[in-house]
């Protein structure tokens, strides 16, 4: 009844997909605490390259008089060993680790996209060479893969992103190879290919319109992974350059710290640990959401 | 199938790595837990020839496996009689002759004799020395000749007069004497088969893990107390910490301010002894490197930026002292009337301004040192902050202490941090690091002739008021030029369970372990 309502009035494929995820709680939240994130990203981004301070410290000011303040009214999360806000420097942070997931989950996605689309489409000996070489690069455990690039390529943000992206490749990869693989077999592509459409056009607005919803839940739990692997990266001191923010780099360098000053850690380990929580919650509900089958379950 | 296969290989591998964990060297250890004193520290052993290693944590080992001609006393640097029993030294100063002692035996019984000092000195001469061997020129680079003139009787003659020479053969680097057998069994480096004269000789040494020392039964001298001795690397402070709190390990150092209460709160013992170190950061002067800082305006700026006191408190908890010279106060020479550059902001903003400074880049190396407990990435963010605050943008480049070493000879920067560990307590084992040509010891390449003239005279005066006032004319030409900026004298920290006694850490860093008793 109320099922009949809703799917009669949103016909939409994407409408739907708002139906459901509007009836997941979890997923609901998690959108919103994304977007919370990405805005908190975006404003304290801009505000930082206009020069202007919005937040209650510079996070990046030393004050060696005020080191190891426990949480107070002044400053909320405490502060560090060099007397920077931590609740300030948390905020900061944000947008390095969400700038690094969706650069690093996009030029995996562009990539493996393409690369598993070409292969899943001509098959055969081209097919095999792009996928045993993602073969090659699944063999190795992504986050030693990339802490290698690192090594090689030296530390920075950069950097990082095109190592985290560079791993995650053939999880795109693979999707789309099979998912291109079963739509090929379809009606309406040999139609296509009869009435003369090139190649590319049958890829490009035959074929990759149709595999988008596996890959775009991919994309969302890949930013999770992405959020992690740059806290990983962070941690062994490959992220950032001193004295910016970032989680994972706040994490480490805080160890010490876990008897003595544990709020030095608690912050930005809350920090990763909600952030990524939200990005798989909602590609959960994102999946749910696109599955007809699992849908209204 | 597939999975009981790989549960069988699994299973497999896993009794291989266990066989391959449970060497003899563990086997030598007693089951009595009184018998086995287990020391981490933060990092492994370099090597365990004294000729061929530079750093303490080899150090602290090697005490306890050699002995030097002369040794140092318990807790300062006055020199002892140890492998030689007496020396007189000739009426020009060039030749000293060195009584040795009898009836002493290297732990592989080949006799301790002239002959056996004749073999260690050869060896580390400056036709001889090899690359590694770092300390060979401080100790026998001035060495003209060496006569055997009994079997226990030596003569060493120098090329000129060196105050310093008996505080140098006293050291745990280069002086020490190494068996001629082993030596020369091992191809002239014994860093993994260590042989000396000393009260504990070497089982094992599995890298990373843990290196394994027991008494030797025909030691010369009074033996160790405790059967054996196990050193064990770990990097975290914070596992260090909680070994010494359940009791894994009787002793640890390389700790800071921040973790003593939890030691203290846990019932164990804080050690603390004043170091004979100090830590300081360089500016680079390499003529052949770009740098700013090669224009002293520009040093001066950048050191009245830095309010070095404050930075000391808030990050060594008082342990440590803020630094004015190079020269820690224990070491003959300090003097407090030299003054280092004073912390004034606003001079260095409008200095900065002035000479168009806009941009200085650090490294750092990342881990702990002895001289700064704290790590050198968070100096150097101290530092980036107090310069940021006079306008000043600032890159930190952070590497490990090795790549860090190899980097401040290759790479282009402005300033850097290091320290030094007074190795014997002359003044000049300090200072003659900077009147050095080499990066090693002089890292910035600062130059300064009227300084090195100084530092050169320094050596040949017999210790007293007049060789300190040289001394202190050095160390104030040296703050005018701001040649380095002295940071802080850090005081060694260690702790150990309760039931352990008889453990210290010498002012020079080193551990000698003969009279620790474990209950």
């Amino acid at each position: 009844m109320t099922d009949y309502a809703l799917s009669a009035r949103r016909s939409s494929k994407w409408g739907d997909m708002w139906a459901s995820i509007c009836a997941n709680k979890a997923a609901l939240f998690s959108l919103l605490f994304i977007l919370l994130l990405v805005v908190t990203a975006i404003v304290t981004a801009i505000t930082d390259a206009l020069g202007i301070q919005i937040l209650p410290y510079d996070p990046n000011l030393t004050d060696m008089n005020n080191a190891f303040i426990a949480p107070n009214a002044e400053h909320w999360f405490g502060t560090d060993q060099l007397g920077r806000d931590i609740f300030c420097r948390v905020i900061d942070g944000t947008k390095v680790s969400l700038s690094v997931g969706v650069a690093a989950v996009s030029i995996a996605l562009i990539t493996g996209t393409l690369l598993g689309a070409v292969g899943g489409y001509f098959g055969g000996r081209l097919d095999n060479l792009i996928m045993r070489a993602m073969d090659v690069i699944l063999s190795v455990p992504s986050i030693l893969l990339a802490i290698t690039f690192m090594a090689a390529m030296g530390r920075g943000l950069d950097k990082a992103v095109l190592a985290i992206g560079l791993v995650s490749i053939p999880e795109y990869a693979r999707i789309a190879r099979s998912c291109v693989m079963s739509v090929k077999a379809n009606d309406y592509i040999q139609a296509a290919r009869v009435t003369g459409c090139s190649n590319l056009r049958i890829i490009l607005k035959h074929i990759v319109p149709n595999i988008t919803s596996p890959i775009v839940v991919r994309a969302t739990l890949g930013i999770s992974s992405a959020v992690l692997d740059t806290a990983a990266l962070g941690f062994l001191g490959l992220g950032v350059q001193p004295p910016f923010a970032e989680w994972g780099d706040m994490l480490a360098r805080s160890r010490s710290f876990i008897f003595s000053a544990p709020y030095t850690l608690i912050f930005p380990g809350l920090a990763i640990t909600i952030t990524v929580l939200a990005f798989n919650l909602f590609g959960d509900g994102l999946r749910d959401a696109l599955d007809p089958r699992s849908r209204r379950r | 199938m597939n999975i009981s296969k790989t549960k069988l290989f699994a299973a497999a591998m896993a009794v291989v790595f266990a066989a391959a964990a449970v060497t003899d060297a563990s086997a030598a250890l007693s089951r009595k837990p009184q018998d086995n004193f287990i020391y981490a520290s933060s990092n492994d052993p370099l090597g365990l020839d004294p000729a061929l290693v530079d750093d303490n944590d080899s150090g602290k080992i090697n005490c306890n496996i050699y002995e030097s001609l002369l040794r140092f006393e318990d807790n300062n640097t006055n020199v002892q009689p140890q492998l030689a029993e007496s020396y007189t030294v000739s009426d020009d100063g060039l030749t000293y002759t060195f009584k040795l002692r009898q009836g002493v035996t290297f732990h592989d019984g080949t006799p301790f004799n002239a002959e056996a000092v004749k073999f260690n000195i050869v060896r580390q001469l400056p036709e001889n020395a090899v690359a590694k061997m770092s300390y060979a020129g401080l100790v026998y680079g001035d060495v003209a000749e060496v006569n055997v003139i009994d079997d226990y009787t030596i003569s060493i003659t120098l090329k000129k007069k060196s105050t310093p020479y008996l505080h140098n053969v006293a050291m745990m680097y280069a002086a020490p004497m190494v068996s001629p057998t082993a030596l020369q069994k091992y191809g002239n480096n014994v860093s993994e088969h260590p042989c000396g004269t000393g009260p504990y000789k070497f089982v094992a040494w599995d890298r990373g893990q843990q290196t394994i020392l027991t008494r030797y039964e025909d030691y010369w001298g009074e033996p160790g107390k405790t059967a054996n001795l196990i050193f064990r690397p770990m990097p975290e402070t914070s596992a260090r910490v909680v070994a010494l709190n359940n009791g894994e390990v009787d002793a640890i150092d390389g700790i800071d301010a921040n973790v003593i209460p939890e030691l203290e709160q846990a019932g164990n013992v804080i050690l603390k002894s004043t170091g004979m170190s100090t830590q300081y950061m360089f500016f680079n002067c390499d003529p052949k490197k770009q740098s700013v800082t090669k224009d002293v305006r520009v040093r001066r700026a950048i050191a009245q930026a830095i309010n070095v006191p404050e930075m000391v408190q808030s990050l060594y908890k008082g342990y440590d002292t803020p630094a004015t010279t190079f020269l820690p106060k224990v070491i003959p020479g300090y003097s407090d009337k030299v003054k280092p550059v004073s912390y004034d902001p606003e001079a260095a903003k409008k200095a900065f301004a002035e000479l168009g400074v806009k941009h200085l880049s650090i490294i750092t190396y990342s881990g702990a040192r002895i001289y700064n407990t704290v790590g050198g990435q968070v100096i150097a963010e101290a530092v980036q902050g107090y310069l940021n605050q006079a306008g000043v943008d600032v890159d930190v480049l952070v590497y490990d202490w090795a790549t860090y070493k190899n980097k401040l000879i290759t790479d282009d920067f402005d300033l850097g941090f290091m320290g030094w560990n007074g190795d014997n307590g002359d003044p000049d084992n300090f200072l003659s690091l900077m009147a050095s040509d080499d990066p090693i010891n002089n890292q910035g390449m600062w130059f300064n002739q009227e300084y090195r003239d100084l530092v050169e005279q320094g050596t040949a005066i017999p210790d007293g008021p007049e060789r300190n006032a040289i001394y202190e004319k050095a160390e104030m030409v040296m703050a005018e030029d701001v040649g380095i900026l002295p940071i802080s004298h850090p005081t060694i920290l260690a702790a150990t369970r309760p039931n352990i006694t008889g453990f210290s850490i010498h002012p020079i860093g080193l551990t000698f372990m003969r009279n620790v008793v474990k209950q």
